[in-house]
Formats: C-alpha cells, structure tokens, sequence
C-alpha cells in the first residue's frame, strides 16, 4: 500500500518528502557533497589540519547555535547571539589578559552577562509583546555599542595560553582532532538534555507548537519562553569564550556575523521558523553545511563580491527547500 | 471652529500615528531646547536637516508601504547603495546625461524590489529571512559594479539639492511631498483598499476575490520607485559613489516605522512611518547637541563619539519599548469597542493580548 502511494508520487515529491522527513540527514548528504566538491576543485585541501579546522569551526557555530535552536523551537528569534558573542570574546581578554588562572571567574562574570542580555531580550520580546527579531536586533545594537563606550573602540589584552591550548592544540597528536572538542562533550549532552530529556525541554517543544493549548495545560507560557532566550545568551557567552581563544585577540563585533549564520545553520537543520518542531542534532549538521560552503567558495577562488552574492542565492535556495510557507489558495 | 478642531483632534487621536506623533513631538521639543529655538528654527539648520535625510524618510515610507501590505523588505538599505552606484558609474563609464542616470537607478531598484518580490509572494519564503538573504546578494552586486568609493555629481546638481526654493522650502523636502501627493493618490484608487485587505489576512482577502500577489508585486513596484528616489537623494547627498553605505537604512527603517505605531500588516498608515523615522532623526540630532552642550557646561568634559552613539541607540530602544505598550493600548481599546458591540461575554475581556508573534500575519 506505502509502496504504491509512494510510486504515484513524482520525483520531485519524493525528493521533498525526503528531505523533510529527516532534515538532519539531508544536512549531512549536502555537506558531503559540498566536501566533494572542495577536494575536486582543490585537491590540497584534503589534509588533516584543514579537517581539523573545519571541524573546529563547526563546533563555534554549533556551540554558538544551540541557544538558537531553543529559543527557534519555542516560536521566538534571537539576532542577539552574535553581539553577546563578542562581548564575551572581548571580557575574555580583558579580564584574562594572557595570565593564566581566571577562567572560573571569567566563566561567571561571561554567562551572567549573556543571561543578564538573554533575560532582557525575553523580557522585551514576550512581555511587552514586541517582535522578537526587531527587538534582539535593538538590543544587540545597544550590546555593541557598550562595546565601544566600554573599550574606547580597541579592546585589551590576549588570551592567555594555557586557555588558547585547550582550544586549539591537537588531542593525541592527532591533526584533525581539535581539543575543542572536549568542550563537545559537555555542551551536546546538556543540549540533548535540556531539550529531550528535561521537564523544560518538553515544554518549549509544546509552547512553540501551540501556545494556547500549553497555557490550557499549566504551562506558563512567558516564563518558559524567556527562560529560552537566557539560555540562547548563556550559550552564546559561551561560544564566544571559546572564539576568543581561537582567535587569540578580540575586537569590537568580531563575532557579529554568527547571528545571521546561527540562525541560517539552525533553519538548514529543519528547525521550523514557526516554532514546535526541531532538533539540535539538525543544528549541527547545519553548521558543518554553512562552515563546509565558506570552504568551498574559499577553494573556488572567488572574491569576496561573488562569494557574498553566493552565500545569498545559496540561502534563498535552502530556505525555498524548507521554509516555504502555505499556499494561500488550497 | 473650535468644535471642528477639537472633532478634528479626537479623529486623530484614534488614528495608529498618534503615537508617533506624540514621540516626534517630544523629540522635536527636545532638539529645539537643546539646539536653541533660535538656532533650530533657523532656514539653514531644518534645510540641512532634511537635506541629511531625506534618504532615510524616503526608506521609511517605503518600508512601510510592504508592512501595511504584510511584508517586509530589509535589503532596502543596500538598495539605496546600488541606485547610487549604477547612477555613478552609468555616467562615468557611459556617460550619459544625469537624468537618464537617475531613471536607470531607479529601475535597478524596481529590478531590486521585483527579486524581493518573487522571493516573499511567488516562493513564499518568510519575507525577513528571504530579504536578508538577498542584502548579501544585492551587496556583492554593488561591489562588483563599483569596487571602491568613487565618482562625482556636477556641482549644478548637488547645489540645486542643497537650496531652497524662494529661500524658504528646501528641495530635498520636495521629495519627500512627491512622494506622500503619490501615496495619497494611490490610497484613493481601489489598490490603496486591497493593501489593507491583503495585509490583514491574505486568505481572507483572497476569498474576497482580491489576488495578494498582485497586490503586493504592486507595492513592491511602489517600494522600488520611492528607494530609487532616496537613492537619487543620497546620491546628491554625498555627491560621490559609495558600494557599501546606507546598510543599516534596511532594519532602521522597520523600527522606525513600529516606533511610528504601524503594526504588522492592515493596520497603520503611511505618516506613522514619517513621524517614526523623523523621531529617530530628531533623537540623533538632539543627542548630538546634548553632548557639545555639556562640553561647554563643564569644561574639560570630553566624550568620544562612540557615547553619542550609545546613548541615541538606548533612546531609539526606549522609544521602541514605548511606543508598543501605546499602540498595545490602542488595538486592545478597539478590540474592546468591537466586543463590547456584540456583548458576547464578559469573559474575553481577560484574556491575554495575543499579538502575532511571528510578525507578517501570514501564519495559519
């Protein structure tokens, strides 16, 4: 029976079907391909340090975008992870300032200051009732001119080593084996925690879903909806302690452009833009897809115009892939 | 007379742009103190201060034209830059006559718009993803045309720009009235009615027998004429070529038209987006005077520039905080009023405002 309703659909359909049935997959298959078409076009990239520096950029992002996919799957949008990113690369050298020993003190003042900007940005967005994306977009603007006032435009200091180490240096001597990834292995299990096996994760899933029936039901609904977005600024502090000793040195805005690729990773992961439906595991195979395409425009040796223009097509085509919405005709 | 003007007032004072007329009135009053009435009201400053921003008036009104339609455009920033840059480069590297320049500007924005407009209707993306998308796409394009800043106007043109007419009106406000004359012309016709139809809910205007991607390729059309305007503006502006300016003009120009009061989709009018927008210039302008102003107060006070930024982003955010709980205020008093029609039950009085969370009404 599955067969034959299956064989009546044409071959578009089933592409469809295919790629919306498991948008984590379809993800990973796009960026395997891309991959492909890098070592084709460049067979040089094919090593292990570029693995491992692909792989190391895909973690930023995903670390970067797991708030995202909290705050996207409870039916809100956070423009506000790229200026907290920032901020926290530039709290991190200043308050480190290439000495060893502060990371426990750097690790509250960083999260309690993407909380503080998380709480605000919920806050405005679900309590006042504004638009959730002009809303974060304000408040990252004020975020990022504090950045300014504060630094007088050229922040201090560097990362000290033994920090940029448990970044960078390579595990095992392996070259594609970034150490950053022992910070995976805190940061995924808590996401898949938080959203599939905690009281919390449930709920955001049904108030995205549909906010009425999760107010019928004893949720309260503006409470778990801020508590998404002080999630989405304590993941981005986060990331962007991390980016900073990647990085070694920070400047104002460094990390601006993660705000933009966060949410396109998320939404390439299958994350619905309407909220209720989603996964992290698709968050990360978006990321490894957006870190995979840089690469791929890097190794065609494009400049930065056509690579702007590429980016742009590139997203109106996975967006027209998953995010179209209803006819209005049916 | 009093009766009508007091009839009058309370018209207006159930309008959606009250609010952002309250807001520009503060700000205005606030420039004036700060500035000096004498110095503020003065031809030079207002003819300088509409000449420094009719661009970003102009993007306003347009921008609000699409949220009054149910949708939005953010690359318009980036639209501007590329009139002023085909405009340039058509003159230097072709060199035609300035005014044929100028139309093909303007129909490089109409070419601009109708992409937004085949993304947001015809593929139905959501229209704020879609559109920032395309500012990569539109800004790759400007680069390739112009790689640097370069090009010049003929004085004969920008000094026009920056005169008045009979030394009192200055010509860049011209522009502005052009294009509200038009506004208002095209309120009148049958179009003006389905823009409102389409942005409340599609589907229901579609029942109705109104086409929405008609309706909105038609706003979209008016949205690329009035951005290719401002893109002429700017460029007698700044009287050279620049790829990358005017960016920010694209999000500006949507809080602008929300402190203004516009709401998403068939509510709002077009002044709510020129009072918005004007608000926004006026809190710069008067942020500007309030520092030179404690610079001569306290001698030895010095700021950077990066605290006059600060603080006019933190009142633009203010303002944005504002003008929601007012216009909030507003929708529920006419939610109410049409209850209280009815009289089906009490109940609904207390349930919670709903507002569409997702922002272009076309969920469900």
């Amino acid at each position: 029976m599955k067969n034959n309703l299956t064989a009546q659909l044409s071959f578009g359909q089933r592409m469809k079907m295919f790629i919306q049935k498991s948008p984590a997959r379809m993800a990973f298959i796009i960026a395997a391909i891309l991959y492909l078409i890098t070592i084709i076009i460049s067979p040089a990239s094919l090593n292990a340090s570029a693995i491992g520096s692909i792989i190391m950029l895909t973690l930023l992002l995903s670390f970067a975008s797991a708030g995202q996919t909290i705050v996207l799957i409870g039916g809100g949008m956070d423009f506000g992870v790229g200026a907290v990113m920032s901020s926290a690369a530039i709290l991190t050298t200043t308050i480190m300032n290439s000495q060893n020993g502060h990371f426990v003190e750097l690790l509250v003042v960083a999260l309690a200051m993407g909380a503080a900007v998380g709480l605000l940005n919920g806050v405005c967005s679900v309590k006042i009732g504004l638009p959730p994306m002009i809303v974060t977009m304000a408040i990252s603007n004020v975020v990022t001119r504090m950045q300014y006032v504060l630094t007088q435009g050229s922040p201090m200091g560097y990362a000290p080593p033994a920090f940029i180490s448990s970044v960078t240096s390579r595990l095992f001597g392996l070259k594609f084996l970034p150490s950053i990834v022992l910070y995976a292995l805190i940061i995924f299990p808590l996401v898949f925690f938080l959203l599939n096996r905690s009281r919390f994760g449930k709920q955001v899933y049904l108030v995205g879903n549909n906010p009425v029936a999760a107010r019928l039901n004893g949720i309260n609904v503006s409470r778990v909806q801020i508590l998404t977005y002080v999630f989405s600024g304590m993941f981005a502090a986060f990331a962007g302690m991390l980016g900073a000793a990647y990085m070694n040195a920070a400047r104002c805005q460094i990390f601006d452009e993660y705000a933009y690729n966060s949410l396109i990773a998320v939404i390439i992961g299958g994350t619905a833009f309407s909220g209720g439906v989603g996964t992290y595991t698709g968050s990360i195979a978006g990321s490894l897809v957006m870190v995979v395409l840089s690469n791929v425009l890097t190794a065609m040796g494009l400049a930065q115009p056509m690579r702007n223009i590429f980016m742009g097509l590139i997203m109106i085509l996975l967006l027209i892939l998953y995010n179209r919405e209803k006819k209005v005709r049916q | 007379m009093l009766q009508s003007v007091k009839r009058a007032f309370l018209r207006f004072r159930r309008t959606s742009a009250f609010a952002g007329f309250i807001l520009f009135l503060i700000a205005l009053a606030l420039n004036a103190a700060l500035q000096g009435p004498a110095s503020f009201f003065s031809i030079k400053s207002i003819n300088t201060l509409f000449a420094k921003n009719t661009p970003f008036i102009l993007v306003a009104i347009s921008q609000s034209l699409l949220l009054l339609a149910g949708t939005m455009d953010v690359s318009c920033g980036v639209q501007v830059a590329l009139v002023n840059v085909v405009i340039i480069m058509t003159g230097q590297e072709w060199g035609l006559p300035f005014g044929v320049c100028c139309l093909l500007g303007i129909g490089a924005a109409v070419l601009a718009s109708i992409a937004c407009w085949v993304c947001c209707s015809v593929f139905r993306l959501p229209a704020l993803l879609a559109s920032y998308a395309l500012t990569y796409v539109i800004k790759g394009v400007n680069v390739l045309i112009m790689d640097v800043p370069q090009g010049k106007v003929d004085k004969v043109f920008y000094k026009a720009y920056d005169s008045q007419i009979f030394g009192i009106i200055p010509v860049s406000l011209l522009a502005i009235v052009l294009v509200l004359l038009l506004w208002l012309y095209v309120k009148r016709t049958k179009f003006g009615s389905h823009i409102y139809a389409v942005g409340a809910n599609p589907r229901n205007a579609f029942a109705a027998g109104i086409s929405p991607m008609a309706v909105q390729f038609k706003a979209f059309l008016l949205k690329g004429i009035i951005v290719g305007i401002a893109g002429v503006c700017i460029t007698l502006m700044i009287a050279s070529g620049n790829p990358l300016q005017a960016e920010d003009y694209g999000i500006r120009s949507l809080s602008a038209c929300i402190i203004g009061g516009l709401g998403f989709g068939g509510w709002g009018s077009v002044s709510c987006a020129v009072f918005g927008s004007s608000f926004f210039v006026l809190i710069q302008n008067s942020v500007y005077y309030f520092f030179s102003l404690l610079v001569k107060l306290f001698p030895g006070f010095s700021v950077t520039s990066y605290w006059q930024n600060f603080v006019s982003d933190v009142i633009i955010f203010l303002g944005l905080l504002m003008t929601i709980v007012t216009a909030k205020g507003q929708r529920e008093a006419l939610k109410q009023g049409i209850v209280r029609q009815f009289r089906r039950s009490d109940r609904l009085y207390d349930q919670p405002a709903r507002d569409g969370k997702e922002g272009d009404g076309n969920e469900k």
